[in-house]
């Protein structure tokens, strides 16, 4: 039983969604307790396999019983068992958040919600776990189809939003589709650790730069690096609040993670610092993606679409830092991924919360915010530091990790793109604290009647509070005990040939 | 339990009273009485924590607690030395009497928001100890960002257009120089691999594997970032910043914020680049001119104000580098004149500021021209007004007079006579723009219908505090070592320079 539990961890979210889906139609309450029963298993099953990979290291299952490179191969070493850990503890303190917001913004189709959601974080899980090329395509189709579907159900536009998502997604995924065919014609393998050792003898055929090339594209897609971030802010304003709540913060991040992957397991480092010299544009992508993403950030009214550029630029930091290509900056771009995870969630909650009690998540809908939800905005506080970067909240150090490794490297131009974002950060954020904070003179009756039949019009439950509250925490000890996370974890993700 | 009070814990619970009344002012926000107990009872403790910390410094040397690791190399570390509670001392005995002054200022004016006000006074005193016990920059960092954050709402309190343009100001400038502050504590990292402050400096080693021009870039970022001091041209934000209520103005721009300013650009100055490394790379005249510059030119600024807060204001950017100048002019004597005005300037200064209080909640004048004949309405408030600004100027007996004592000897010590001149010029033009305030408010006639009390209401809560400071103004120019001020810059400069 314990060697199948890699399996387990992908399988669970993966029946129980079907589960919940047709226990609507006899009990329409269970399936809400069931997806926070499936999440629940999934995380304790991420946290045991985390502790295993820390004690024991890598751990390998070979999926029925096929041996690699034929059979797909499960591979977990520190940053996927991190990864997982990440995605199914957020994926559950956003379910456990969202039960309210879910049945007042899709009344009707609570059910077909919860199925989705669970096929979704299925397919995220299944894309870090995969240490096979063709099956993390796959996972990413599971993931993405369901993000799409989910997306969609959200406000008037979001319907064209996610239009817009399916086209780019799609044109990504198939990128990413092509350079592995690439890669498999040239090789005849699609397990990373075995292409990993075939790929050097290959590194000048014009198959495999083709091959590169194209997966790089295509993720470039996927993790809405600047010039091809179209898709992202529309899909994320629009979606309901709990969709946005989990794809935001965990689907770049994802791809995130699909990129160092093959980056550095599938390719070795030298491939792309030395013969493709690809860490050195994206150093530059990088770079020009933080002050694009603030600067669109800056002029925008709504309060989800601000975040969506936060994302933009925050994405800059992974993918700038990855390029930078030395250990330290590794190690931030790697912390990264996991602090704006929980930052960008937290904030996302907040809008949630927002909406539930206005009925919108524009920038105006904060007015007064600090004396008519209290708890909400010390959360929002916590969250909007953590982007800034003031210590001691997460944001700060990972930020630090990458600006030394800007500083070690001479990437002045990444270094002072960091900086500067810090200060957009600052007017951006403190936009907001101006309404929340200042309410003289200004009415501060609800600016909306909200939705019609509010069963709470003068507060959020606190089955809202709590999660948000766990993850306003989670910023701070994350923050205070980042060492301990970069010692027993990050330290061994980075790639040998730094 | 008891081991909580032993001396090693002690720089811990200085650090934890302010964060437990801002904890307490949250939780009984309600009911103003118990509220504003808890400050004063948490003002108090902290304060004797911070004096029962000295004996023990003065005898052997510093006290460090570290408490856990923050970043390889850098751990979230405290230390008390005696340079570091001059601060603290200064501070938290001086947030006892504000705290009181302001029961009165917001109540009799019937502020919006007091809760707010308090809790962020309270995280704003949490700031500022910390920056004075942090044992290195990161800690330092930590505790800067917490006093620049903290103190926004109180400047933008009044919620007018004017006050959050005010507060937008204050945030941009300091913000900004938080990110400056960042970059050099980078830079300083990287140099070096440590940034602990240790007497003499630890960037000497530095000099083999860094060029000069980074060090000196680093020393601008850091001088940048400690904008809090208010040095020009970057000074901009704390004549504004003035629209704050007056407890704000009095504790935060006269002390706290602006004193961790020049607090910490004596940090960096004697515990991070040391006076070997400050001459090596000129960095100490270049700072001394920059200094002197400020000091005329707020001079000049000040005279031609008519806002008696404003006029503060630049009295203050002038004072402050004024205890720039002295610790750049890298002199032993120098230096004990910059760290005992450090304290002094903050009892004359917040004297001053709460007697502008008090002549605005009783009279409602914020003008000077406006204030003929306030002194015979409100005889003690004025005579402690008199009483500081001209400690300002540095008459004997008052306090400012043994700092500059000190500041002059340091100047001839270093042979740098130019400054001599530069600290009399600008006693004589303190002088200038001073002395017309005390002739208005004393001997000038009232034009129109005259100075009219609008209602006194808990005005002893008031008085009581500026008589108090205006008292210390007089007494430490007699007992230089009250609170152990005195001894406790000598054991500093000891440290720093061998003796004096």
């Amino acid at each position: 039983m314990s060697q199948n539990l890699p399996a387990i961890v992908v399988i669970l979210p993966l029946v129980t969604a079907f589960f919940v889906f047709f226990s609507a139609w006899w009990v329409k309450r269970a399936g809400y307790v069931l997806v926070i029963v499936a999440l629940a298993g999934c995380g304790a099953l991420s946290v045991w396999i985390l502790t295993a990979v820390i004690t024991d290291g890598p751990i390998h299952y070979w999926l029925g019983g096929w041996e690699p490179p034929w059979g797909i191969e499960y591979r977990i070493d520190h940053l996927n068992a991190m990864m997982l850990v990440l995605i199914s503890l957020l994926s559950l303190i956003t379910a456990a958040h969202s039960k309210e917001s879910v049945e007042r913004e899709l009344p009707d189709k609570t059910a077909l919600f919860w199925s989705l959601y669970l096929l979704f974080v299925t397919g995220l899980l299944g894309i870090c776990i995969t240490a096979d090329l063709f099956n993390l395509f796959v996972l990413l189709e599971v993931s993405a189809l369901s993000g799409y579907a989910l997306i969609a159900m959200g406000e008037d536009r979001s319907l064209y939003a996610s239009v817009r998502y399916i086209l780019l997604g799609t044109i990504g995924a198939s990128f990413y589709l092509l350079g592995v065919g690439c890669l498999y014609i040239a090789t005849g393998s699609l397990n990373m650790a075995d292409l990993g050792q075939l790929l050097p003898d290959l590194y000048q055929s014009k198959t495999i730069l083709i091959g590169f090339s194209f997966i790089m594209t295509g993720l470039g897609i996927k993790i809405a690096l600047f010039p091809l971030h179209g898709w992202l802010p529309d899909a994320y304003a629009y979606a309901p609040s709990a969709v946005s709540a989990v794809i935001a913060p965990l689907m770049t991040k994802v791809m995130a993670y699909a990129l160092i992957r093959v980056m550095f397991t599938v390719f070795q480092p030298d491939f792309s610092i030395s013969v493709t010299h690809v860490t050195d544009v994206m150093v530059w992508f990088g770079t020009v993606a933080i002050l694009f993403g603030a600067v669109m950030a800056l002029s925008q009214s709504d309060f989800k679409r601000m975040l969506s550029y936060v994302i933009i630029a925050e994405i800059g930091f992974i993918v700038g830092g990855i390029g930078v290509a030395n250990t330290i900056a590794f190690k931030g771009a790697v912390f990264h991924i996991l602090n704006d995870a929980i930052m960008v969630a937290c904030l996302f909650l907040v809008a949630a919360q927002i909406m539930y009690r206005t009925g919108g998540h524009r920038i105006d809908d904060f007015k007064g915010m600090f004396s008519t939800m209290p708890t909400t905005a010390v959360i929002f506080s916590v969250g909007a530091l953590a982007v800034i970067g003031v210590p001691p909240t997460c944001g700060f150090f990972s930020k630090w990790y990458l600006l030394l490794g800007g500083i070690q490297a001479h990437q002045w131009g990444f270094v002072a793109a960091l900086l500067l974002c810090t200060l957009i950060n600052v007017a951006l954020f403190f936009r907001v604290f101006d309404k929340a904070l200042y309410v003289h003179g200004q009415d501060t009756g609800g600016a909306h009647a909200g939705i019609p039949g509010n069963p709470h019009p003068s507060g959020v439950p606190l089955s809202m509070l709590i999660p948000a509250g766990v993850l306003a925490a989670a910023i701070i000890l994350v923050g205070i005990f980042n060492q301990v996370i970069v010692d027993e974890v990050i330290r061994y993700t980075v790639p040998s040939g730094f | 339990m008891m081991e909580l009070l032993s001396i090693e814990y002690r720089p811990l619970l200085a650090i934890f009273w302010p964060g437990a009344v801002a904890c307490l002012i949250l939780l009984f926000g309600s009911r103003p009485n118990v509220r504003e107990s808890w400050i004063l009872i948490g003002s108090t403790l902290l304060f004797l924590t911070v004096l029962s910390m000295t004996p023990v410094v003065l005898q052997q040397g510093s006290i460090t607690f570290k408490w856990f690791n923050l970043l390889p190399g850098i751990d979230f570390a405290l230390q008390v030395d005696a340079f570091g509670l001059i601060f603290a001392t200064t501070s938290s005995f001086l947030w006892i009497l504000v705290s009181l002054y302001s029961i009165g200022y917001m109540r009799s004016l019937d502020e919006h928001a007091q809760t707010r006000f308090f809790f962020c006074f309270a995280l704003a005193l949490l700031g500022a100890i910390g920056i004075a016990l942090s044992a290195n920059l990161v800690t330092m960092f930590v505790f800067y960002e917490i006093l620049t954050l903290s103190t926004y709402p109180l400047v933008a309190h009044d919620e007018t257009p004017e006050a959050i343009h005010g507060g937008h100001k204050y945030l941009a400038y300091l913000l900004t120089g938080g990110v400056f502050f960042l970059f050099g504590i980078l830079t300083v990292y990287y140099a070096v691999g440590t940034t602990d402050f240790t007497p003499n400096g630890i960037l000497k080693p530095a000099l083999d594997g860094t060029s000069r021009l980074t060090l000196q870039i680093a020393f601008f970022c850091f001088m940048m970032g400690f904008v809090k001091a208010a040095w020009m041209p970057v000074h901009a934000w704390l004549p504004t910043a003035m629209v704050a209520p007056t407890p704000v103005s009095a504790l935060l721009h006269a002390v706290a914020v602006v004193k961790a300013g020049v607090f910490g650009i004596i940090r960096i100055v004697y515990y991070l680049y040391g006076t070997e490394l400050m001459h090596e790379l000129s960095l100490g005249i270049t700072l001394a001119c920059v200094a002197s510059f400020t000091i005329i030119v707020a001079n000049l600024y000040a005279i031609g104000q008519d806002n008696l807060k404003r006029l503060l204001a630049y009295s203050t950017i002038n004072q402050l580098s004024f205890i720039i100048l002295g610790a750049a002019i890298l002199s032993p004597m120098a230096a004990i004149g910059a760290m005992i005005h450090i304290a002094y300037h903050g009892f004359m200064k917040i004297t001053l500021f709460l007697c502008a209080g008090a002549i605005m909640v009783v009279t409602g004048k914020k003008q000077i021209s406006q204030m003929a004949g306030v002194g015979r309405v409100m005889p003690i408030t004025l005579m402690a007004f008199t009483v500081a600004a001209f400690g300002m100027c540095s008459i004997p007996p008052l306090a400012g007079f043994i700092s500059k004592w000190y500041f002059c000897l340091g100047t001839i010590q270093a042979d740098q006579m130019a400054f001599l001149f530069v600290a009399i010029t600008a006693s004589v033009l303190d002088l200038v723009y001073f002395f017309p305030v005390v002739r208005t408010a004393f001997f000038e006639k009232p034009k129109d219908a005259g100075v009219k009390e609008t209602g006194r209401p808990l005005y002893l809560f008031m008085v009581v505090p500026l008589g108090i400071t205006g008292i210390f103004s007089v007494l430490f120019c007699l007992f230089p070592n009250m609170f152990h001020i005195f001894d406790l810059a000598q054991t500093a400069v000891n440290n720093l320079f061998g003796g004096v």
